[in-house]
């Protein structure tokens, strides 16, 4: 019985694998390229999956899932095999840097194996502790996988029962994932919550190592997978069967794939469309995920408009929505024909809305939450009775900062516009936050002591994505360093940096 | 800047995110590992579980029923919020989840009602008050409850 749950998970997870490599072919071009979509495919399957549950929950046909999941996946098996007896193209492939420190890599590699079975015992241990999650698992995520399943017929009647504490208004990802799990094994347990929790927090990781082994080699990988598992919260909340962490997995997934985007000239419409899907289902997975998908096309389509003109921002920007609109349809119809009225929503009135909004004292106590989470969420959990309080451990923003610092800035040209863009997405969301809170109808010191934490955990995957990015990596031999402090590395001419117009002029007139 | 130290200067923030990464993944499976000796043979959540199951055979599997704790039901949630007491809201929200899809309201006014009284019998003249008569008591805390219609 216990496979059956197993199955469900790796036949979404293939479909998504299938997909990635339908929609970026090149990734098959280097071991790197490759764990890369298995990981970031992995995720997307699972949330293809559960909008596919949700669909054939509304239809009334969730008997017919197993069948339904294996014949998309059959079909992507098909497409992938009539595809790929064609040549690929190495065009993503990342040119094979010749190790001066070889032994670098099998000391990272030795220290990084020795972390990962000390991380994956810290959390097999904070599962025993709490079997069934900790408080929003067993309030919110869990708690919805039961209705949905043991519902049968009558699974609607949960979103009008009025529990509000509950969140009923919150999108159905992680518990449409449980329920399906269960709805393959016929028995519900308390196993596959934290085996999705598990995968999640794995899928992160992997995601973020094999992302920057790609684009900027192993090293860089390794020391960033390093640095998320040594987060103390980040095991903590995956463990806690919370939706922070495939969020989170979801938010990496679409930074990642726009900075892919990003080192092309030229519009790749399946680096986008997947970009935009995992974005869309970002969306599905929590309500921060509704606003990351507007800031993510907003600065995608501002970032290319920057650097390659409208005409490019907008196909890109095209390419992007066209991939989250599948998606989007499904929230849109679980928020408006399904989903009670979020509690952030209620009491916001005009009058209400402008008293908050010049409420300086407010803005006083945010900023001060947020310097302090900021310095100290990756310690784990708070105790909501004092707050949080400062206390940055080992790892924090600090050591991202003071690692740039010893390990210099080198940022390629052709990552310029992509990262311009991944920063301008993460500090969009913090400025999101931030106002969110100014205008939430909650208390404003409990808002904050009950969910601040999570939500800088969700982006902190793609704040150690950005600083690996711009760090030199520590096999380089330093090069010339430009009038503005930071490194330039000469461009191999067949990598095909992106480049935009302003660039290629600047680059012509010089 | 002289050249010649970028190497040195590189391999020293090397060294140092290693260590400190290692330090912090170390320390937290050192921790786990003291507090697993503290791990209960079965956990909270696992143990209210049981307990409520017990009420299954004599609800309905579907619909509502009330719900009543040692205090009154609207310093359930204001307990929570004012930092004071998670546990009522814990116990509440933990009845919720044993006996879904069956949907317990945070109120004594239906017809069968959850009694859980794990922190303390409800004050006097509530039961009263709302005309709560036992069905059954399950020990420990544990009363179903139905609503007296007066004459």
């Amino acid at each position: 019985m216990t496979l059956f749950p197993i199955a469900a998970l790796l036949i979404a997870m293939a479909g998504g694998v299938l997909l990635t490599f339908l929609l970026i072919p090149s990734l098959r071009a280097s071991a790197a390229g490759l764990a890369f979509g298995i990981f970031a495919g992995g995720g997307i399957g699972l949330g293809v999956a559960s909008c596919l549950y949700f669909i054939a929950l509304l239809a009334g046909a969730i008997r017919y899932i197993p069948a339904i999941d294996i014949g998309v996946c059959l079909f992507l098996a098909a497409l992938c095999f009539y595809f790929f007896k064609r040549p690929n193209t190495p065009d993503c492939r990342q040119p094979a840097k010749k190790g001066k420190w070889p032994r670098l890599h099998l000391l990272l590699a030795g220290i990084f194996s020795v972390e990962l079975i000390a991380w994956t015992t810290t959390f097999v241990l904070a599962h025993l502790k709490e079997p069934h999650g900790r408080w929003d698992a067993w309030l919110i995520w869990n708690m919805h996988a039961r209705f949905l399943y043991r519902g049968g017929g009558n699974w609607r009647e949960a979103f009008a029962s009025g529990l509000d504490w509950s969140h009923w208004d919150y999108p159905l990802l992680l518990p449409l994932s449980i329920a399906r799990g269960w709805q393959y094994s016929g028995v519900e347990d308390t196993v596959l919550p934290a085996v999705m929790g598990f995968v999640f927090a794995v899928l992160t990781l992997g995601l973020l190592l094999c992302a920057l082994a790609l684009l900027k080699g192993w090293v860089q990988g390794t020391l960033a997978a390093m640095v998320l598992m040594g987060t103390p919260f980040f095991v903590l909340m995956g463990a806690s069967q919370f939706a922070d962490v495939p969020l989170a997995f979801y938010l990496l997934a679409t930074l990642v794939l726009l900075l892919l985007q990003g080192r092309s000239p030229n519009v790749r419409t399946g680096i986008l469309l997947l970009a935009g899907l995992s974005a869309g289902i970002a969306a599905w997975t929590k309500n921060e995920g509704i606003l990351f998908l507007p800031v993510a096309a907003a600065s995608l389509l501002a970032a290319t408009a920057f650097a390659g003109g409208w005409r490019q921002a907008f196909r890109r920007a095209g390419a992007f929505l066209a991939g989250a609109l599948p998606a989007l349809l499904i929230v849109l119809y679980f928020k408006l024909r399904l989903a009670p009225a979020g509690d952030l929503a209620a009491g916001l009135g005009p009058a209400a809305l402008s008293e908050r909004l010049f409420d300086w004292s407010r803005y006083t106590e945010i900023a001060r939450a947020f310097f302090v989470t900021g310095l100290s969420f990756t310690q784990g959990l708070i105790d909501i009775r004092v707050g949080m309080q400062l206390n940055p451990g080992a790892v924090n923003i600090l050591l991202l900062t003071a690692y740039l610092l010893f390990a210099g800035i080198r940022v390629e040209g052709r990552d310029r516009t992509g990262l311009l863009q991944t920063g301008a997405i993460l500090l969009l969301m913090m400025a999101g936050y931030f106002f969110v809170y100014v205008t939430t109808p909650q208390e404003l010191s409990w808002h904050l002591a009950t969910s601040l934490n999570r939500l800088f955990l969700q982006l902190w995957p793609g704040a150690i994505l950005v600083c690996f990015m711009m760090a030199g990596t520590p096999e380089e031999t330093p090069v010339n360093v430009d009038g503005q402090g930071s490194t330039t590395v000469p461009q191999p001419a067949k990598s095909g940096p992106a480049r935009g117009k302003r660039q290629r002029k600047r680059e012509e007139v010089r | 800047m002289d050249k010649s130290f970028f190497p040195y200067r590189r391999r020293a923030g090397l060294l140092i995110l290693i260590a400190l990464t290692g330090y912090a993944i170390l320390s937290l499976l050192w921790q786990g590992i003291r507090s697993s000796s503290d791990i209960p043979e079965t956990d909270p959540v696992t143990i209210h579980e049981a307990r409520i199951r017990q009420l299954k055979p004599l609800l309905p599997p579907f619909g509502e029923v009330g719900y009543a704790t040692t205090v009154e039901n609207d310093r359930i949630f204001a307990a929570e919020r004012a930092f004071q007491n998670v546990e009522y809201l814990a116990q509440y929200a933990l009845t919720q989840y044993t006996l879904a899809p069956l949907i317990v309201r945070n109120s004594p006014d239906l017809p069968l009602v959850v009694g859980n009284f794990l922190d303390g019998p409800p004050a006097l003249g509530f039961l009263e008050r709302h005309d709560l008569v036992p069905v059954k008591n399950f020990g420990d805390g544990l009363v179903l409850f139905r609503k007296e219609k007066r004459p």
